[in-house]
């Protein structure tokens, strides 16, 4: 199948497209890197009357430390943020990321404000953006406001951003000293949809889990927040009998259902054995490594 | 059948690399779609999407209304225009013995649509958007009507029937052998094993989806444009089934094909839609796949359900072996479709063992699915899986090794040529050699340490063997060719099979090479044009063996008029003319002439011959395939991580391009074992219908294969000793992958799973195994 017939308009700034989205009165949708929105309408699944391109609005891009904050331009694409020293250091979680998203020429093209405002339950960089609370940068032309991600993805593809509002950055808090991560995926192939995927940043006192933040994706219609794994770990060393208590509380955490792929049944075990294996992983702080 | 110069055996055999490639690797091919627009009004097909309705009424005003739209067909109005339905060869029985029934494969569906995806309505308009939006404005009312998808559901009384012909949907029948002196053998036996088995319906995926072109000359020639491994049967087809005119007011024009497997022979609806379209119109219409129209339009492979038994004796020997099977033939018959399991298969279900006593039954089923056509192999995998899938759950049961057990059932090299019990006979072969060399190339011995150092890293490990066999040829003995040295200093091969990425020109130009004592870029091998030369095409992997023989003829025909020409131009005996590199030569002197000044003095500037070669059966290619396969317990997830094979193939022209031809054979293999399987839902809607939900491996997937090619046996049916190789790897890889992943679930009591073997089937077998031990 292919696309139906859509008008097109290349925006210059925020406000012209702003304003070109007020002006339309049928269904307008921004287009940045098009890699999911362009694949849905190919399949017919989104047939809006107005494509408006923001990908040439210059405002949109760049990669900058302000404060304590990494402040991501929405435009910013996915192979760019594979490949930036600022990301690596500051924001590793979201480096770990990055080489799940689906294939080389995806990442090429695709951009991390489009993947955060279609809000695939299934995307890598909503995971992170919650695991993180980055903060969500949504401009409507006239202001900009600031959306934490915890409050962003309400439902399937549907965020707190406002109709003609434009995600046009995201804010990601810069990783500090005794913080750790890890992000691991499982798919049928390298690059699908994950079946199940997760996203751990942890803050450590000496061997301790003060802070603990787990989310899952692909097993529901959001990223999902392990609230009750967090919980079990929270104060913990993550020896054995912690992570299994973990993986009992995900339990109450996560709902996922069936589809064609695998059932809710296997997604649940899935779940729990990446929680298990990424625990597992995440590399406790030396108490020397801690002190520095 | 020594008709060779000597230097074609010998001169052959090198890995030389493909001439196609710089072409093709830079953007120079020919593909269908390359073509340019030249002002081509555009074909698009409206599918059904239900998968049983009666089609009470269609509104085409809309669409016919719409801008650039220049005509809109529907089925009746083909049936007034006295088009044809594509034709399959009516050969067969019902098990009743009434003659087999099908229903009408019309290029647009008429009265009744019987799976999702058949064509219903074609609108032809001045782009393609045009048409497509033409094509969603066609208002279609459907009665819908109950399906059924699965043969075994639809053998059950009550089902919902596919042609009022067959009301037990049952197309036609075949048994082979004797049920009752089988089943006294299988009585008295000391050993008994049987398996219910299935080779799951698979998609094919070619890179180039179909597509075709056709037109008409000023004196009402038709050129069909299209890509077919078979192109004199599309014109034959097109023109004596469908469109009822003359062959030879048609030509088809083939150029490079991005792959074809088996599904790009005969004629599509689509095809003949163009063409129908183009001389009604008058005009140049063109239709382009896109992947949708193939998952949902294309032939699908496979789709056989078995239940199989050995009878063996305390040692191993198997002394009875039986097969009763459906074959799924989709809603209508696509060309071979019914002959894949009802002869293609049962040739070869005996695999490379001694098994006289046999009995096997097959029915062929229809179901309110898409057709069923050749896929890779076509017929040859299942039944290969069948009786290697019965010969490791025996070595199992019994608990023999795997390759004693296969050692103790091979044909020997002294009964050679053996006729199986279904009459087929196997020229040559060394069985239990190639196994012995492939186990010895794989480091059987090694295989424990490495499962141990698996185990260590929590994984399980587990090894696979298979011997495999295929038959080759399609039936198709004989193929002609035309070979002409032209003045310009240039050999020109015109033959009819048809490349489609094997690499065909290479091979040819090669053995013309080697022949004439001539340079390969002085040669030109020219295909797919049914003016030039017409063949049966390329399939059942005959291109080199059949289609090589006859070019093998040709340069021997040609050297001879060469020297009948040479002997009246130098005023000599025929018999003191002597041939090398090109020139002719009167023995003993320098008086020479060359095979181009003699083509200068010819007629249109051409020496040239018309050759026929013929085979004296089909080839057998075999051999041993190993792998070693590690499984995640916790996921299910399973990795090849070793994959050996000792392919006989008799004698290799180009190791290399049969070497590709291997690995991918065992890609696709493993795809049907690991990955692949068309899922339909119970109202007959296709849920894998794009490769997001249709999973085929990726290079990332692919162990590294280790292909050796033992030329020890060569094939003694044609004088180039060669076997066909096309298919080998897709029916070696499928049960050498089961049997590895099997053997790694061996120690948890898991005996029998089914293909695809997916991360989630595997990991709920451990599940549940464990679960039962606890």
């Amino acid at each position: 199948m292919k696309a139906g017939d859509v008008a097109y308009f290349r925006a210059q700034s925020v406000s012209d497209a702003v304003a070109a989205f007020r002006s339309c009165e049928g269904d307008a949708r921004y287009l940045a890197g098009g890699q999911s929105l362009l694949a849905a309408m190919n399949l017919r699944l989104l047939t809006p009357d107005l494509l408006i391109d923001i990908a040439h609005i210059d405002a949109l891009r760049g990669i900058e430390r302000r404060g304590g904050e990494i402040r991501i331009g929405a435009l910013t694409r996915h192979a760019e943020i594979l490949s930036s020293p600022i990301i690596a250091s500051h924001v590793p979680l979201l480096a770990a990321a990055a080489p799940w998203v689906a294939h080389p020429a995806i990442r090429n093209k695709g951009t991390i404000g489009g993947s955060i405002a279609f809000a695939d339950p299934a995307s890598e960089f909503p995971a992170v953006a919650l695991a993180l609370n980055a903060r969500i940068e949504l401009d409507n032309g006239d202001s900009v406001r600031f959306v934490e991600a915890q409050d962003f993805f309400l439902d399937l593809y549907e965020t707190a951003a406002e109709p003609g509002e434009i995600l046009s950055a995201v804010w990601f808090p810069v990783a500090t000293p005794d913080q750790r991560c890890t992000f691991d995926e499982l798919a049928r192939r390298r690059g699908d949809y994950a079946i199940v995927g997760v996203a751990i940043v942890a803050d450590f006192s000496g061997e301790i889990v003060d802070r603990i933040r787990i989310v899952f994706f692909s097993v529901g219609s959001t990223p999902v927040r392990a609230l009750r794994a967090e919980a079990a770990l929270t104060g913990t060393a993550l020896v054995d009998t912690d992570i299994e208590l973990a993986q009992q509380a995900l339990a109450g955490d996560l709902s996922p259902s069936d589809d064609v792929q695998v059932s809710a049944a296997t997604r649940m075990h899935l779940a729990s054995v990446l929680l298990r294996r990424q625990l597992g992983k995440l590399p406790v702080p030396t108490p020397k490594a801690v002190r520095a | 059948m020594n008709i060779l110069p000597g230097n074609m055996r010998f001169g052959t055999g090198q890995p030389v690399k493909r001439l196609e490639d710089q072409r093709l690797l830079t953007g120079l091919g020919h593909y269908l779609d390359d073509k340019p627009a030249d002002g081509a009004l555009w074909l698009v097909v409206l599918r059904s999407p239900h998968a049983h309705a009666r089609i009470v009424a269609i509104d085409t005003q809309a669409a016919r209304e719409m801008p650039g739209v220049t005509a809109v067909f529907t089925g009746a109005d083909l049936v007034a225009d006295d088009v044809g339905t594509l034709p399959t060869l009516p050969i067969f029985k019902r098990p009743d013995g009434s003659p087999m029934a099908l229903p009408a494969r019309r290029l647009l569906a008429h009265e009744v649509v019987r799976f999702v995806g058949e064509a219903v309505a074609a609108v032809v308009a001045t782009s393609l958007d045009a048409a497509r939006a033409a094509a969603e404005a066609i208002a279609v009312d459907y009665e819908v009507l109950p399906a059924v998808t699965d043969p075994s559901a639809a053998i059950q009384p009550g089902a919902p029937v596919v042609c009022s012909d067959a009301p037990d949907n049952i197309v036609a029948a075949m048994s082979y052998g004797d049920a009752a002196v089988v089943d006294a053998a299988f009585a008295s036996a000391a050993h008994v094993v049987s398996l219910d088995i299935a080779s799951q319906r698979l998609i094919p995926s070619a890179m180039e989806p179909r597509s075709t072109i056709a037109e008409l000359d000023k004196s009402g020639r038709l050129t069909l444009h299209v890509q077919s491994q078979t192109p004199a049967s599309t014109r034959d087809i097109l023109a004596d089934a469908i469109l009822k005119r003359p062959k030879d007011s048609i030509v088809v024009r083939v150029g490079d094909i991005g792959g074809g497997f088996g599904q790009k022979t005969g004629l599509y609806p689509e095809d003949g839609l163009v063409a129908y379209a183009a001389v009604k119109l008058n005009r140049k219409v063109r239709w382009r796949g896109d992947r949708t129209d193939e998952f949902v339009g294309g032939t699908h492979g496979r789709d056989l359900t078995s239940t199989a038994a050995f009878a063996l004796d305390a040692k191993g020997r198997v002394l009875a072996y039986r097969v009763s099977s459906l074959g799924g033939t989709g809603a209508y018959l696509a060309g071979a479709g019914v002959i894949i399991p009802l002869v293609l298969g049962p040739f070869v279900q005996t695999g490379v063992y001694d098994l006289p006593l046999v009995h096997f039954e097959i029915k062929a089923v229809m179901t309110h699915t898409a057709p069923v056509g050749a896929y890779r192999g076509a017929g040859r995998p299942e039944a290969v899986y069948i009786v290697e899938r019965l010969m490791d759950a025996a070595a199992r049961q019994l608990g023999i090794d795997p390759r004693a057990i296969r050692k103790a059932n091979y044909i020997k090299p002294a009964q050679l040529p053996y006729t199986n019990a279904v009459g087929q006979v196997y020229d040559s072969g060394a069985f239990a050699h190639m196994m012995e060399r492939a186990s010895k190339l794989a480091d059987w011995d090694g295989f424990a340490a490495r499962k141990k150092a698996a185990k260590k890293k929590g994984l399980l490990y587990g090894r696979g063997l298979t011997s495999y066999i295929e038959w080759t040829g399609g039936r198709a003995h004989t193929e002609k060719v035309s070979l002409q040295a032209t003045a310009e200093g240039r050999i020109v091969l015109h033959s009819g099979t048809q490349a489609m990425g094997q690499g065909l020109e290479t091979t040819y130009s090669q053995m013309l090479a080697a022949s004439l004592g001539i340079g390969m870029d002085k040669i030109d091998v020219v295909q797919g044009n049914t003016d030039l030369a017409q063949g049966f095409g390329s399939v059942g992997s005959r291109s080199l063996f059949v289609g090589g023989t006859a070019v093998a003829v040709s340069t021997v025909d040609l050297v001879a008029k060469a020297r009948e020409k040479a002997a009246s131009i130098l005023e000599a005996s025929v018999d003191d003319i002597e041939y090398a590199d090109g020139v002719l030569t009167i023995a003993g002197t320098d008086r020479r002439i060359s095979l181009f000044e003699i083509a200068a003095k010819e007629k249109g500037a051409r020496l040239s011959v018309d050759s026929t070669g013929e085979v004296d059966g089909p080839s057998w290619p075999n051999g041993t395939h190993i792998c070693e396969v590690e499984i995640d317990p916790d996921t299910g997830i399973t990795k090849v991580v070793r994959y050996t094979t000792v392919d006989d193939v008799g004698v290799a022209v180009n190791p290399m391009l049969v070497s590709g031809q291997i690995h991918g054979g065992v890609a696709q293999g493993i795809g049907q074992a690991l990955y692949e399987g068309a899922t339909y839902d119970a109202d007959g809607q296709l849920l894998t219908a794009s490769y997001q939900d249709y999973c085929i491996p990726r290079a990332d997937n692919m162990p590294a294969i280790e292909v050796t090619l033992d030329g020890s046996a060569p094939c003694k049916t044609n004088p180039l000793g060669a076997k066909g190789c096309g298919e080998s790897g897709a029916i070696g890889g499928p049960p050498c992958i089961v049997h590895g992943v099997l053997d790694a679930l061996a120690p948890l009591g898991i005996t029998a799973l089914n293909t695809p073997l997916t991360p989630e089937k595997v990991w709920r077998a451990i599940r549940d195994a464990n679960a039962a031990q606890k």
